[in-house]
C-alpha cells in the first residue's frame, strides 16, 4: 500500500535488490538530481486512501534517513527509507484486517499495546483526534507512522527525565521546553 | 493512569521489552520546594510584556480580521511575580496563534467561514479579489500558484519563501505554517489561508529586522534573548544559547536565520502555553504523569 502497485516489491520480506531499488530510486528521484526530495517522496507514495501522503510524515522519514542534512535522501540512504516504509506497512497491514485503508481506535490499541505501550482509552481518543487527518475517526497509513514516530520520541525523553521510572517526572520551564523542542 | 515500558522503536528496532516494572506513584513527594519562578537571571521580571513591543503588535495593531494573527503573543510574561494576575489576563486575548484548535479571539480567518460563493474553483480575474483577502497578499498568491491549481503546496510555498542569506526556507517552518493555515489538513491551502499566512509572516519579518541589531540578517542568541525578553519570556542565556545552536543552519555561525526564527518563536509559545495550563501555582515547576507529558506534547503538534 505504501507505493503505487508497479513498485511493490514482489516479496516484500526479502531484502528487494539493488537493481530493483536503483530501478525505483529513478523513477522517484524525478529532476534527477541524485537525491529525493521531501516532494518526490510525497509523491511516490500512497497511503491507500487516494489523499496526499501526509507530508509531515515524509518529513519525519526523510529527516530520519537524511545524514547530511541536505533535504533529501541519496540512493543509499533511499534504501533505509525503503525499508523502513515497508516493513510500517506489514505492521500496518496485520492491524488493518479488513483492507480499509484505516485502523480505528481499538486496532490502534492493539498496535501500539503491542508495541508495548500502555496508555489509557481516553489517551487514545487523543491520538485519534490529532492523527485522523481525514476525519473518519481513524487512522490513515501515513499518520499511523507518524504518530508511532512521535509517541516514540516523546516517550525516549520522557524516560530520560524519569529516572526513578515511576512514570512521573517533574521538571522546570527549561526543562520542559527542551523536552518538547525534541520533537520539532 | 498508565506507566509506559519500552516503547516500540520502529521497524526493525528492538523488540519491545519489558520493563522492571516499578508501578508509578509510589512515594513520590508532590512537587518539592517551590522554587523561584522560571529560572534565569531576571532583569525583566515584573514586566512581563517587555513594554514597547506589546503596544506596537498587540493593541497597536489595527484590530483587523487579521489582528489576530499578531505575532509575539507573550504567553506569559514568565518571570513576572507570581500572582499580578495582570500579566496573564491579557495573554487570554492576545494575538495568538491561530492554529492549535482553539478558535483565537481575534479570528485571524477572516475569510474562512465566509459564505461568498466558491472563491475555489473558478478562477477570479485580476481586481477582483476574495472578501477578507489581503490585497498584495492575493497578488502573491497569484504568483507563487504556478500550477494555478487555487491551492499553494508545500513546494510552491517553499519556491517563495527566502531568507536573508537568500536561502529558501527549510522544510520544517513550510510544513508547520502551511499546517497552522491550512484548515483542510490537506496540506496546501487557499487564498483565504495563504492571506492570513502572508499578515502572519509580514509581522513577524517586522519583528526579525527590529531585533536584528546588527543587521546582520540572522539573529545570534544574544539577540534572541533580547527578542524574547522583549516578547515576556524568561529564558537564560544558556538555553538560548543551546536553542539556537541547534536550529543554526550547519556550517553557518551561531544564528537564526528568519524561517528558524518564525519556527522557534512559534512553538515556544505554544509550548510555553502548555506548560503554563499545567503550571497552575506558577511555581516555574511542573509534575506530570507520562500521559499527561503526551497529550500536552501531542495536542499542541503543529
Amino acid at each position: 500500500m505504501a507505493y503505487h502497485n508497479q513498485y511493490r516489491p514482489p516479496h516484500y520480506n526479502s531484502p528487494p535488490d539493488q537493481a530493483f531499488l536503483w530501478n525505483i530510486f529513478q523513477r522517484v528521484d524525478k529532476d534527477r538530481s541524485g537525491a529525493i526530495s521531501d516532494t518526490e517522496l510525497q509523491q511516490a507514495l500512497s497511503n491507500g486512501t487516494w489523499t496526499p501522503f501526509n507530508p509531515v510524515t515524509v518529513r519525519s522519514i526523510i529527516s530520519m534517513f537524511d545524514r547530511e542534512n541536505k533535504g533529501g535522501v541519496n540512493f543509499n540512504e533511499f534504501a533505509g527509507v525503503w525499508k523502513y516504509i515497508t516493513d510500517w506497512q506489514n505492521i500496518f497491514r496485520t492491524y488493518d484486517r479488513d483492507n480499509s485503508g484505516f485502523i480505528d481506535k481499538n486496532e490502534l490499541k492493539q498496535a501500539l499495546t503491542g508495541f508495548g505501550y500502555r496508555l489509557s482509552d481516553q489517551f487514545y481518543n487523543t491520538l485519534i483526534e490529532k492523527f485522523d487527518r481525514q476525519r473518519k475517526g481513524q487512522v490513515a497509513f501515513d499518520d499511523f507512522i507518524q504518530c508511532c514516530i512521535v509517541l516514540q520520541r516523546l516517550t525516549d525523553v520522557f524516560r530520560r527525565y524519569d529516572t526513578d521510572q515511576d512514570g512521573w517526572i517533574q521538571v522546570s520551564y527549561e526543562q520542559y521546553l527542551s523536552m518538547v523542542f525534541n520533537i520539532v | 493512569m498508565s506507566y509506559y515500558r519500552q516503547g516500540y522503536s520502529g521497524p526493525g528496532g528492538n523488540p519491545p521489552q519489558q520493563h522492571p516494572g516499578a508501578p508509578y506513584g509510589g512515594g513520590v513527594q508532590p512537587g518539592g520546594p517551590v522554587g523561584g519562578p522560571y529560572g534565569g537571571p531576571g532583569p525583566h521580571a515584573g514586566a512581563p510584556y517587555g513594554g514597547a513591543p506589546a503596544g506596537q503588535y498587540g493593541g497597536g495593531a489595527p484590530a483587523g480580521q487579521y489582528g489576530g494573527a499578531a505575532p509575539g503573543a507573550p504567553y506569559g510574561g514568565y518571570g513576572g511575580p507570581p500572582g499580578s494576575s495582570g500579566q496573564f489576563g491579557p495573554a487570554g486575548g492576545a494575538p495568538g496563534a491561530p492554529y492549535g484548535g482553539g478558535q483565537a479571539p481575534g479570528a485571524p480567518y477572516g475569510g474562512y467561514g465566509q459564505p461568498h460563493g466558491g472563491p475555489y474553483g473558478q478562477q477570479v480575474p485580476g481586481g477582483n479579489i476574495p472578501p477578507g483577502v489581503n490585497p498584495e497578499a492575493y497578488q502573491w498568491f497569484q504568483s507563487v500558484d504556478t500550477d494555478h491549481s487555487g491551492y499553494i503546496n508545500l513546494k510552491e510555498l517553499k519556491q517563495a519563501l527566502v531568507n536573508s542569506n537568500n536561502s529558501a526556507f527549510n522544510d520544517e517552518t513550510c510544513l508547520m505554517m502551511l499546517n497552522m493555515f491550512d484548515k483542510t489538513k490537506s496540506g496546501r491551502m487557499d487564498v483565504f489561508g495563504f492571506s492570513a499566512l502572508w499578515m502572519f509572516l509580514q509581522q513577524w519579518r517586522a519583528l526579525f529586522n527590529q531585533f536584528d541589531r546588527d543587521r546582520s540578517g540572522s539573529i545570534n542568541s544574544s539577540e534572541m534573548h533580547q527578542a524574547l525578553s522583549q516578547l515576556g519570556y524568561n529564558l537564560s542565556p544558556q538555553f538560548l544559547q543551546s536553542l539556537v545552536s541547534r536550529f543554526t543552519v550547519r556550517g553557518m555561525s551561531n544564528a537564526l536565520q528568519l524561517d528558524r526564527f518564525i519556527q522557534v518563536c512559534t512553538q515556544l509559545q505554544s509550548m510555553t502555553q502548555a506548560f503554563r495550563e499545567k503550571d497552575t501555582a506558577m511555581t516555574g515547576n511542573i509534575r506530570m504523569s507520562y500521559e499527561d507529558f503526551l497529550s500536552s506534547a501531542i495536542t499542541r503538534l503543529m
